[in-house]
């Protein structure tokens, strides 16, 4: 279980996350949505242990988070692999590295759970879509089959017939291989479809932390109903009757 | 603005200190028996075990490496360079007499090369890519590739030698100066020409300058009051610079010409070993050229107040 | 890219096959015909020693043109390999490294190499040693300041949360960046090493005689420079050609990278 305690960051000399405590249980999905500047980057630089936080602490299964191996999708999907390399090259980096055994049976669910063939790695980077290279991303990530999996901002930078579909395969996949998921997103239509839990983060400080379904039908700061009411004029959103 | 300048006076500080400490260890550290080769510089073939030991101890090279180090940067900063081992005699004024013949020799040939480096840059950038421009570029390409002592050496030939207009070796009169200006100049001139074109060039592609010339400003005022001083920033910060090569450039120039200065000075006391004499031409170098990089980084922050931000 | 595979391609043959063509042993003294002129037997004349300046031009290019490649090459391992610590190694192997760059940076490289040589006492060894320390600076401050733009690009903190080793990365994901920057650096480096052994030759501080290095012939050409003015005129011709060969492949090369940027 991932446990965030009481966290504070600082980046310079102003603070960029104040006591920021919640928790995400093995399996489960945590939506993290704010807007552009909240705090979410910096959330997710922390859990990963490239920030340290000035106070409280940040532990997966009572360890620190590094250990339990964590994976990243990233939000630009091109600039996450090397351009001078095939993306085999990236993909299968954690596994040599921690020189892990990945079957041709796993490689190839995995692919077909992305709907990616395996020809397609052995392409640089820029010989692939925008939507296939961030499939690729989700395949590095979960190849050495992690216990904890970070989304940032996976879809921002797709299409939106691409956003849904994509959305739907992490879904699966997820049922699939049962690991835990924290998408930060500021997309409220795919944070309440996917997310079992959403936290709102304002101004580096968890706002609210709900349920979809509460937080869809009542959210219990005036931030979030306002956030929420914005979500439902954009269409992202099906207003809850 | 304040906190970055003592930054840099502290950094200056710190590099002076490793340059110190680093020429020291060399010395220290170089081949050889010290006292044997000052023995040899001082009294010749004249030399015994008694004569060795008694310069050895004269010259503070029978203690270690620390207490020697110590002893030797205390007076240094009070800028005491001790005795020549050599000579006995104080290192300071004769390092200030060799200073008073460079010092006029660099700024003669930094001048000339000024000088013929805004001449052939304006000539180039004249009609950029015409033949004008391509053969200034091209002398300017030749020139970076010439050696100082070379080029020293055809300048003897031709006016020396074959002509026989101007004096080569020595120092005497002013002519005798010259040549070796001339040899500093050029070489200075060629590395400085390409940098001025393409500065020259860079200020008069900025963007705003169409607007301008189509409402009516000629293009003399334009040229003075819009490019030039777009243009002499990077060039007054390169000019500054320079005088590193200058100083190399010296060095062999005044080999070449047989005249006195820092580089004969500094080759002399190498080949005798006279190590406060040597120790004294690096820190002063050194010197020199952390404080000239440390004026040249404030008048940057002065000018441009985005520098600074990050660490460079 | 292609200019400088020439370039070196054209160096490795003058410096491997050049002393096939000399027709006769760079030392070999004849004294009797000591400061010819050129002529049918001695194409460029022979020195005060009567050895036959071309075959000594000739040989000598292995001093000049093999040692410089040698030290140009040391200097990118040395520099690379330092610039990279500094980038991947944390705030205070960074600080260290800049202080010690800044240090060796504020000496006139020549000036310092003509100290280092002169005092470790004439010689290959020290002529070597002298032109490396005072030769990796530029290539460290590239290397860094590259290293630090790659430190944050998205590839490189998925390999660091890969959990693959430093060396993977640099090897990987650094190295091939800092490939094309390295060159343009390197031909600067060659050329200036090409001019600071010859500038020690000069001095009498570099490779020593009888060894045919072309600024040690130039200091002893100087003394017939009435009787013979040519004979000085060969080692800086040659000097000469090899360094503006040298930086012309290097501006092509930097002109090529400088279009491949801007059309991204």
């Amino acid at each position: 279980m991932l446990k965030v305690d009481h966290v504070s960051v600082k980046r310079g000399a102003s603070v960029a996350l104040k006591d920021v405590s919640f928790s995400l249980a093995a399996g489960k999905t945590l939506a993290v949505v704010g807007e552009s500047g909240a705090g979410k980057s910096t959330l997710i630089s922390a859990i990963l242990g490239l920030l340290k936080p000035a106070q409280g602490s940040i532990t997966w299964a009572g360890a620190p988070v590094r250990l339990c191996r964590p994976a990243l999708v990233m939000q630009e999907p091109r600039s996450a692999f090397n351009p001078t390399l095939p993306l085999r090259h990236s993909v299968f980096e954690a596994v040599k590295a921690r020189k892990l055994h990945v079957g041709d049976a796993r490689l190839d669910r995995l692919c077909k759970g992305l709907e990616l063939e395996r020809d397609l790695l052995d392409r640089r980077p820029a010989a692939v879509s925008i939507g296939q290279a961030q499939r690729v991303g989700i395949l590095r990530a979960l190849i050495a089959a992690p216990s904890l999996v970070l989304f940032d901002e996976p879809l921002s930078a797709l299409d939106a017939v691409t956003q849904k579909h994509t959305a739907k395969l992490i879904a699966q996949l997820q049922k699939e291989e049962g690991f835990a998921a924290l998408i930060v997103t500021h997309d409220l239509g795919y944070a309440v479809a996917h997310a079992d839990e959403i936290a709102v983060l304002k101004s580096g400080q968890i706002e609210e932390v709900s349920t979809p379904q509460d937080f869809a039908v009542a959210p219990k700061s005036a931030y979030c109903r306002v956030l929420r009411d914005a979500a439902i004029a954009l269409g992202a959103l099906e207003p809850a009757e | 603005m304040i906190s970055s300048v003592f930054d840099l006076v502290l950094r200056a500080l710190i590099v002076l200190a490793g340059t110190a400490l680093a020429t020291f260890a060399l010395l220290w550290h170089a081949p050889g028996d010290p006292a044997l080769s000052i023995a040899l510089a001082r009294f010749d073939t004249l030399v015994t075990d008694e004569v060795i030991e008694m310069v050895r101890e004269e010259a503070g090279l029978n203690i270690g490496f620390w207490p020697a180090f110590r002893a030797w940067i205390g007076p240094l900063l009070w800028f005491d360079f001790g005795n020549s081992s050599v000579t006995g005699r104080e290192v300071l004024p004769d390092l200030l007499v060799a200073v008073s013949y460079t010092f006029p020799l660099a700024f003669a040939g930094l001048a000339f090369g000024v000088a013929v480096a805004l001449l052939l840059a304006f000539v180039a950038t004249k009609r950029p890519g015409g033949w004008m421009d391509r053969v200034a570029v091209g002398v300017a390409s030749l020139g970076a590739a010439i050696p100082a002592y070379w080029l020293g050496l055809l300048l003897i030939l031709l006016f020396a030698v074959h002509l026989a207009w101007l004096p080569a070796m020595g120092a005497r009169t002013p002519a005798h100066a010259i040549l070796p200006a001339l040899t500093l100049g050029l070489g200075v001139a060629a590395s400085l020409t390409r940098i001025i074109r393409s500065s020259i060039l860079e200020a008069r592609a900025q963007p705003f300058l169409p607007a301008i010339r189509r409402r009516g400003v000629p293009s003399s005022a334009i040229g003075r009051d819009h490019v030039a001083p777009h243009a002499a920033v990077p060039v007054i910060t390169l000019v500054g610079l320079e005088m590193a090569f200058l100083l190399e450039g010296a060095v062999m120039v005044e080999i070449i010409f047989g005249r006195p200065g820092l580089g004969t000075f500094l080759v002399t006391a190498i080949e005798a070993r006279d190590f406060p004499q040597v120790q004294a031409v690096v820190v002063l170098t050194a010197l020199l050229f952390v404080t000239i990089n440390l004026v040249i980084d404030v008048i940057y922050r002065v000018i441009d107040p985005r520098i600074g931000g990050q660490d460079a | 890219m292609r200019s400088v595979l020439v370039l070196a391609g054209g160096v490795g043959l003058i410096v491997v096959f050049g002393p096939v063509f000399a027709p006769y042993e760079p030392t070999m003294i004849n004294i009797p015909n000591r400061l010819s002129p050129p002529s049918g037997d001695y194409w460029l004349g022979t020195d005060a020693l009567g050895r036959d300046i071309l075959s000594r031009l000739l040989h000598g290019a292995r001093w000049s043109l093999g040692l410089a490649l040698l030290i140009s090459l040391i200097g990118l391992c040395v520099g690379t390999v330092i610039g990279l610590a500094a980038a991947l190694g944390g705030r205070l192997a960074d600080w260290i490294v800049m202080r010690t760059t800044d240090t060796f940076l504020a000496f006139p490289d020549l000036v310092a190499a003509v100290v280092i040589a002169g005092l470790l006492g004439a010689g290959t060894w020290s002529l070597i040693f002298a032109l490396t320390v005072t030769g990796w600076m530029r290539y460290a401050r590239v290397a860094r300041g590259i290293g630090l733009s790659l430190r944050t690009r998205g590839y490189v903190i998925q390999a660091r949360l890969a959990g693959v080793s430093p060396w993977a990365i640099a090897r990987w994901h650094y190295l091939p960046s800092l490939v094309p920057s390295l060159t343009v650096v390197w031909t600067g480096m060659f050329a200036r090493a090409i001019l600071g052994i010859s500038a020690l030759g000069f001095l009498g501080f570099g490779v020593q005689p009888p060894m045919p290095e072309w600024g040690t012939m130039l200091l002893d050409a100087r003394l017939h420079m009435r009787s013979t003015p040519l004979q000085m005129i060969w080692p800086g011709l040659a000097v000469v050609i090899s360094v503006l060969a040298i930086n012309l492949a290097g501006d092509t090369l930097r002109d090529a990278l400088a279009e491949k940027h801007t059309d991204r």
